[in-house]
């Protein structure tokens, strides 16, 4: 695994044009319905100011008087209020791990959560969604808030491409952060490998918990998945880790890759488990598996887009 | 100053070629792990607990990488355990090296081509054993101390107990070989004279356990039928060689005859010790010409077993009789064999004839013509004839006699100076002969026919009217006698030599018989010779030369086979002495007298003439008393450690096993 990595660097390198055009297809489906802040495409539960008729109500003090229908005032001389379906805009919300760990594996998994980032916001940005991001790490929380429309892509990419992965995880805390924003309710994706010494639980619960309908995308690199794959462990090595760079000291053998193994298992198992019993979608994604592929096939399969 | 011994220099530096850079490869590819960036250690950290959480105890899986480490270690005990190729190494205690240094052992083995005589292996294997015993090595204890003996029919120490090993390398490195025969008995007293530690106070009892004794030789031991073994003594016999093919010369002897004073005539007994006939030819050289060879082979039967049991071996035996050859002058016979065995030793023999030598004679009192004529038939050089008065006078003038015989014819002088004398009727001044009377009417009824005397002389016929009656002491030898006394005498003290015929002859019927003659010349041959043998006297090897040379001489020196080159011990009378005569073969023994500027030599023959160390096969199993102690065959190949080797192979495995251990962890 090399740590020197050609990153990425221009909006080409997050999104090509040919994706874009079939991206434009899709939209980004929440499971449930929730008001948003501005008109959007989107109908809502929320009667309000959309041209599609909902019912009446009576005249309370301080109503807008646009809204008074006329016509019943003349025949039953009462004031009502004539109340419409709104159309909302989605509140998008994609939570990144910018940790250490992430700046591993071939091809690199921070590369990938990148683009997948930019892929989903792009979806986002183009059916008129409001789309937050936000990237976290032990140093704390990077946000760039309520983009929307598609012009606004480019100052997406421009905010990922300046991230940096470095240190510890600071999981807990910044799904703290983003559970106190007033980013909205919609639809959450979270974004990391999720091997979290102090565990995802306590993170994922925040957010689970606040009327978001929640996502959580497990990235793991093909060495991670299996160790054997190229660029892999083996022979004698004293392992680093990225984030505590803690020693491990490990002799590569058959049994201790099938305990990995068997290990790496239980441990997404348990997040699968566990989302599936808060009606989170987990996913696990090798970052070897193209961003496309990703979008077209998985994430509509799975119905976060369609 | 220390001295250091590398038991396996070879062994250990290819060893350390073998394994030092694998070693040293496996400590940089092994020892160092290389440094790896993961995501996480999370999930290693608790694999590795995981694996750990199983030990220490799990179901035992059929693994190579397990067998390999077991086969290492089970090498490596094994070569702590320092096995040897040969033998089993002991330690502890005090050893006795007997070493063989006989005749027999200097015969040649055939080893890998190359030739070896049995001495040489004996002294290689010895050097090992010192090696063993006190060489070390890894791990091993140091015996207590080793001593050398060298023996033949002497035991000499060649090293006292010593736990140097180069002293005793030294000391058996200088163990030379002898032509002798061999006698255990003496290598046993010298080595338990030195290793028995006797209480002071309990001088029955030994202190400490005798030391070990261990005997490298053929087992040949012409005295080992009067050995025994000791309480608490070990005997450990380590045979030596394998070779028994020999035939060898156990006799030669020259003779001139009587009749042909010039001419020498040569015989020579031939014994062959193989369980097959051979047939082998015979040179002669004289002064180291070849001068006659057998015109045919000799057929000598084959050797064949005997006595009780098949267990007494019996040569087989064959003579030689070599034409007379014309040889006036003193000469140096050699005869050798010209066939190869394993012993070289006995296939030439030497034998030194002086010059021919005839007789002067002193007839004393002629009267009779019998005898005169009976002395003139003889080969002698003269027979000159006084009275007896006339030889009163001669001793009375004290000059020397110069004759090589006097007989007195019924005359008997006042004394008799030393001499040989042949004596007729007068009762001769001689001592214990105890004249008592007369005998009357005499038949001859006892006489010894095995004298030369007698030899074609039978006295069946023999009457004597009147003879002297004598009862002489033990100094005489009576060769016949009549009923009460004897007739027919013989003296021999110092110088002094005679035969005494106790009557006249005249007073016999004797001069009528053919026997008269016949013993006459036998006297004159037996007395005119006696002293000297016809060749002159040699030496069987392990013997002293000792020679008479002239009173004065200057400048003795002995040289021999083999380089030998020494100075005698010379006494103001003459006697010469030097020895022992350690190898067979021909000394020269020159020195100056005293008027002479050139140096006079004589010559002494030493020759093996021993059926015993001819039969060079060695012995399976020696029998002292009723201990029989078997042979542990020696061999000429060095006894080499084996454990450098097994160690180098566990260190092949080694390195395969981080092979095997390399190719699993890379799946």
């Amino acid at each position: 695994m090399s740590t020197a990595k050609q990153s990425l660097a221009r909006l080409d390198d997050l999104i090509d044009g040919r994706l874009m055009a079939k991206l434009d297809q899709l939209d980004v489906v929440s499971r449930k319905i929730f008001s948003g802040k501005l008109h959007g495409e989107r109908r809502s539960k929320r009667r309000g100011q959309s041209v599609e008729f909902a019912d009446f109500r009576p005249y309370a003090a301080g109503d807008d008087l646009r809204f008074v229908d006329w016509n019943i005032y003349g025949r039953l001389d009462r004031l009502f209020l004539k109340m419409f379906l709104e159309e909302e805009d989605l509140s998008l919300v994609i939570a990144i791990d910018a940790s250490a760990s992430m700046r591993t594996g071939e091809p690199d998994s921070f590369d990938y959560a990148r683009k997948l980032a930019m892929a989903l916001g792009y979806v986002g940005l183009s059916n008129q969604h409001r789309v937050s991001m936000l990237a976290f790490n032990e140093h704390g929380v990077e946000r760039i808030s309520n983009l929307r429309g598609r012009r606004k892509s480019s100052e997406l990419a421009s905010w990922l491409l300046r991230l940096k992965p470095e240190g510890g995880s600071g999981f807990d805390a910044a799904m703290k952060t983003a559970a106190l924003s007033r980013l909205g309710r919609g639809v959450m994706i979270v974004v990391s490998d999720f091997l979290l010494r102090e565990g995802y639980e306590r993170g994922l619960g925040m957010v689970a918990g606040r009327g978001f309908d929640l996502f959580a995308l497990q990235v793991l690199s093909p060495q991670q998945v299996d160790p054997t794959r190229e660029g892999g462990v083996s022979g004698d090595l004293k392992l680093v880790d990225s984030e505590s760079l803690g020693e491990t000291e490990v002799t590569v053998t058959p049994a201790l890759l099938s305990s990995y193994k068997a290990r790496l298992d239980g441990w997404t198992g348990g997040l699968r488990q566990w989302c599936a019993r808060r009606a989170v979608t987990h996913l696990v994604v090798e970052s070897s598996l193209p961003v496309e592929t990703l979008m077209l096939e998985y994430l509509r399969r799975r119905g976060l887009v369609r | 100053m220390l001295a250091l011994t590398w038991l396996t220099p070879f062994a250990g530096a290819l060893l350390a070629g073998i394994v030092l850079p694998p070693l040293l490869a496996l400590w940089f590819l092994k020892l160092r792990r290389r440094p790896r960036i993961v995501a996480s250690t999370l999930l290693w950290t608790r694999s590795l607990a995981d694996l750990r959480a199983n030990a220490p105890f799990q179901r035992l899986r059929p693994s190579v990488l397990l067998f390999l480490q077991l086969l290492l270690i089970a090498l490596i005990a094994v070569a702590i355990a320092q096995p040897e190729s040969t033998g089993v190494v002991d330690s502890g205690g005090r050893y006795v090296l007997l070493i063989d240094r006989s005749a027999s052992m200097l015969a040649t083995e055939s080893i890998d081509g190359a030739s070896k005589t049995r001495l040489d292996i004996a002294k290689h294997a010895a050097i090992d054993r010192v090696h063993e015993l006190l060489g070390g090595g890894f791990f091993a204890p140091r015996a207590g101390d080793v001593m050398v003996v060298a023996f033949a029919s002497r035991a000499e120490v060649r090293a006292p107990f010593t736990d140097s090993v180069a002293d005793l390398e030294k000391a058996i490195q200088s163990i030379t070989p002898t032509d002798e025969e061999t006698r255990l008995g003496e290598a046993l007293e010298v080595a338990r004279a030195f290793s028995t530690n006797v209480d002071p106070d309990r001088p029955d009892r030994t202190v400490a356990a005798p030391a070990r004794l261990e005997l490298y030789s053929d087992g040949r031991f012409a005295d080992l039928a009067q050995l025994t073994l000791r309480p608490m003594e070990s005997l450990v016999y380590r045979k030596v060689g394998s070779a028994k093919d020999n035939v060898g010369i156990v006799a030669l002897a020259a003779e001139r005859p009587a009749d042909r004073p010039d001419d020498v005539q040569v015989f020579a007994a031939l014994v062959n010790m193989n369980l097959e006939p051979v047939s082998v030819s015979v040179q002669l050289a004289l002064d180291g010409q070849a001068r006659a060879i057998t015109p045919e082979p000799i057929a000598i039967p084959a050797a064949s077993l005997g006595g009780a049991g098949g267990t007494e071996f019996r040569p087989g035996s064959a003579q030689v009789i070599f034409r007379p050859i014309a040889q006036p002058r003193d000469v140096v016979i050699e005869a050798s064999l010209l066939r190869k065995d394993a012993l070289a030793s006995d296939d030439t023999a030497f034998a030194v004839v002086p010059p021919s030598k005839r007789l002067r004679v002193l007839l004393v009192n002629s009267e009779g013509f019998v005898l005169a004529s009976a002395l003139d038939a003889l080969p002698v050089e003269r027979v000159d004839r006084i009275t007896g008065a006339d030889f009163d006078a001669l001793l009375a003038s004290q000059a020397p006699v110069s004759y090589d015989l006097v007989v007195l014819n019924n005359y008997a002088p006042k004394f008799l100076p030393q001499g040989r004398y042949l004596i007729f009727g007068a009762a001769p001044p001689l001592p214990e002969l105890n004249v008592y009377g007369t005998q009357k009417d005499v038949w001859c009824r006892v006489m010894r026919e095995e004298s030369p005397l007698l030899r074609s002389a039978s006295l069946d016929e023999l009457y004597v009217g009147s003879a002297i009656a004598t009862r002489p002491s033990k100094a005489w030898e009576i060769v016949a006698e009549g009923a009460d006394a004897p007739l027919v005498l013989t003296y021999d003290a110092g110088d002094t030599h005679a035969v005494y015929v106790t009557y006249d002859i005249l007073e016999s019927n004797w001069p009528f018989q053919r026997s008269f003659l016949n013993f006459v010349a036998n006297a004159v041959d037996s007395l005119g010779h006696a002293g000297e043998a016809i060749t002159a006297q040699g030496v069987r090897p392990g013997d002293a030369i000792a020679l008479r040379i002239p009173a004065g001489s200057r400048q003795a020196r002995v040289t021999g086979p083999a380089g030998i080159d020494a100075t005698p011990k010379v006494d103001s009378d003459g006697n010469l002495l030097w020895g022992p005569v350690l190898r067979a073969g021909l000394y020269d023994i020159s020195f100056l007298e005293n008027d002479r500027t050139e140096p006079s030599t004589r010559r002494v023959a030493a020759n093996l003439y021993s059926a015993a160390e001819s039969h060079i096969e060695p012995v399976a199993e020696i029998r002292l008393g009723v201990d029989a102690v078997s042979a542990a065959a020696v061999t000429a190949e060095r006894r080499s450690s084996v454990w450098p080797w097994i160690l180098g192979l566990g260190l092949l495995i080694l390195i395969l096993e981080w092979w095997v251990y390399q190719r699993q962890v890379r799946v």
